[in-house]
């Protein structure tokens, strides 16, 4: 591999990573407070994706497909968490199940509504361009695909230790008995959170539109990578999800590029060997 | 012998003469379903041992049948032998499960079946890159299985039979010993390590003991279709399995079987009316995990309990 390749293969490594990272913090986030491990979360990102492209398509306008994506996928949380999972609060293996039911739901209604060919999002022009760095061009999309999430990590942090909403997510982390006794409505700030982890979810699937295409069974791959991010990383982890993120994202796109047929395994390997070192992942609290 | 022995002597004899008589009564057709839910109910079996036992869910055995079964068709279309072919198989389903066992042997709960989950469709990624020897996309094709269970009545007898063997190699495994420690470990791991045991060295077991199961289920796949694609161990295929433990009853012995008998009877009959097979799947598992928990021949089995007036059955 000469320098240039390498700079690029770790550019995409990057790019896929930033991706990576904002399907995964609103997983982490559902799984810190919640203790829910939302297996639909692939299938939201699906959903929030392919209804930005719809939305792209027929306004032109990338931020409303932005928008669109992230609402449908926001609603879809709501009635998940209200109407489900609600009812089986704090039983972690009926919770998960009702996820996978609610993942497979989805999914194929991601297919009955869409279809099966892959589709993906028109680019704005603005950043469908190639920029110049040093000797390389490299796609604009994927360099505000980074800024994106270097920008939602730092909103994320702010949210979590500045502001009151985090206070209260905090609390509900460390202790939910003492949170609810100080007249905090837990139930309520549950609510919120799952549907701000689903919602971060259908921003990761319009964002992916722009940068890998959407079809049926996208989902369960997504999935994946959200999983080995979060298990590298540390399960309910801010910054477990960041670290993981970028591991994960070098880690494909090097296994990728020199071993193709491996690529799978390349991504799985490092899931492994955390697990059989640290179970509880790289910035996970162990105990949980 | 109490009324509840003789009621079961009389199932079990029903039972059985109902598997014989099966293929001289029924049409082909249902027959081979028939082939298809007792596959489906040994990789259920394999599932529920370790979920029954000792608390663990896997929503990523398909990945393992599949190794089962990719090992079987990869040997015959290779020409090898029976034995070999066999021999393949099992090294692949041994391999894939000890890599399962050792990723997830320290680990409980919610954090097995996501890791469980990330396995399967590691799985299922490696059977469709992998094409040079799983043929990808288009699968193995040319897979024949042993001349004497050749016909579809005699493979029907074989399935039968090999689900026979593993229900009551399971039953005794469910009562022996190790059974105890597994289902010690569900209720209170540090109990059981502070009694000594080594809980990481139980499940490392014990996950290997479940993937025979869901290997000689691959096989039997593999075989009964003549062919293999990775959709075999795709995530719905392993959600499938799960699905039928939970509609049958976690941790009861014939649950699998009766979950597998539900689920494939409604994908065979449903998918002729209905095209969106995964929405009802998915459905049926919202339903179940709401409204039966402990999922049809755990509801019978309070139900057996209150009749004859016994103390309810420790609950799974």
């Amino acid at each position: 591999m000469s320098v240039d390749e390498l700079l690029l293969q770790a550019l995409n490594g990057l790019s896929f990573g930033a991706l990576l990272f904002v399907l995964a913090s609103g997983f982490t986030l559902v799984f810190g407070l919640m203790h829910i491990v939302n297996l639909a979360h692939g299938a939201f990102y699906l959903v929030g994706g392919y209804v930005g492209i719809i939305t792209v398509t027929a306004t032109g306008s990338f931020p409303a497909g932005i928008v669109a994506g992230v609402a449908t996928a926001a609603v879809i949380g709501l009635a998940s968490e209200r109407l489900l999972l609600r009812r089986v609060r704090g039983k972690e293996l009926p919770e998960v199940l009702l996820t996978v039911g609610i993942a497979l739901v989805v999914g194929d209604a991601c297919l009955a509504a869409f279809g099966g060919n892959p589709r993906s999002t028109p680019v704005p022009p603005v950043l469908s361009e190639s920029v110049r760095l040093g000797s390389i061009t490299y796609p604009t999309y994927r360099l505000f695909v980074l800024s994106l999430a270097v920008a939602l990590g730092v909103l994320l942090y702010v949210i979590q230790h500045r502001t009151r909403l985090g206070a209260l997510i905090r609390a509900g982390v460390d202790d939910r008995e003492i949170a609810e006794s100080l007249g905090i409505d837990v139930p309520r700030v549950f609510t919120a959170t799952f549907v701000f982890g689903a919602a971060l979810a259908g921003l990761a699937g319009v964002v992916a539109a722009g940068l890998l295409t959407l079809r049926p069974g996208a989902d369960t791959d997504i999935l994946l990578f959200a999983l080995v991010v979060v298990v590298v990383g540390g399960l309910g982890s801010l910054q477990g999800a960041a670290v993981g993120s970028v591991l994960i994202g070098l880690v494909d796109a090097f296994s990728k590029a020199l071993v193709p047929e491996l690529s799978y395994f390349a991504v799985f390997a490092p899931m492994a060997i955390v697990l059989m070192f640290r179970p509880s992942g790289l910035f996970g609290r162990s105990g949980t | 012998m109490s009324t509840a022995r003789w009621a079961g002597a009389t199932a079990l004899g029903a039972g059985i003469a109902g598997v014989v008589a099966a293929p001289y009564v029924l049409p082909s057709y249902v027959v081979s379903l028939l082939t298809l839910v007792f596959i489906a109910a040994l990789l259920a079996g394999s599932v529920n041992l370790l979920a029954g036992l000792a608390g663990l869910v896997s929503i990523g055995h398909a990945g393992i049948a599949a190794a089962g079964a990719y090992g079987v068709a990869w040997a015959t279309v290779h020409g090898l032998g029976l034995p070999a072919a066999l021999g393949v198989a099992a090294a692949l389903t041994l391999a894939v499960s000890v890599v399962y066992a050792l990723t997830t042997m320290r680990t409980t709960g919610i954090v097995f079946l996501m890791i469980t989950l990330a396995l399967g469709i590691t799985v299922f990624g490696l059977a469709l890159k992998l094409s040079s020897i799983t043929g990808g996309q288009n699968g193995l094709t040319g897979i024949r299985r042993p001349a004497v269970v050749g016909e579809w009545w005699q493979f029907y007898f074989f399935t039968a039979a090999v689900y026979g063997v593993c229900l009551l190699a399971l039953a005794a495994l469910s009562r022996s010993p190790f059974g105890l420690l597994l289902r010690g470990i569900r209720e209170s791991e540090s109990r059981m390590t502070s009694l000594g045991y080594s809980v990481t060295a139980v499940k490392f077991v014990a996950i290997l003991v479940s993937g025979v199961f869901a290997g000689c289920a691959g096989v039997l796949l593999a075989w009964n279709s003549e062919f293999m694609s990775p959709s075999a161990a795709s995530f719905s295929r392993s959600a499938l399995a799960v699905v039928m433990v939970i509609v049958g009853g976690t941790g009861t012995l014939l649950g699998p079987l009766a979950g597998a008998g539900i689920v494939v009877a409604a994908e065979y009959w449903l998918s002729s009316y209905v095209e969106r097979w995964p929405t009802v799947l998915g459905v049926v598992l919202i339903a179940v995990v709401l409204y039966a928990p402990r999922g049809i021949v755990g509801g019978l089995e309070d139900l057996a309990g209150q009749r004859l007036h016994r103390p309810r059955k420790e609950g799974s």
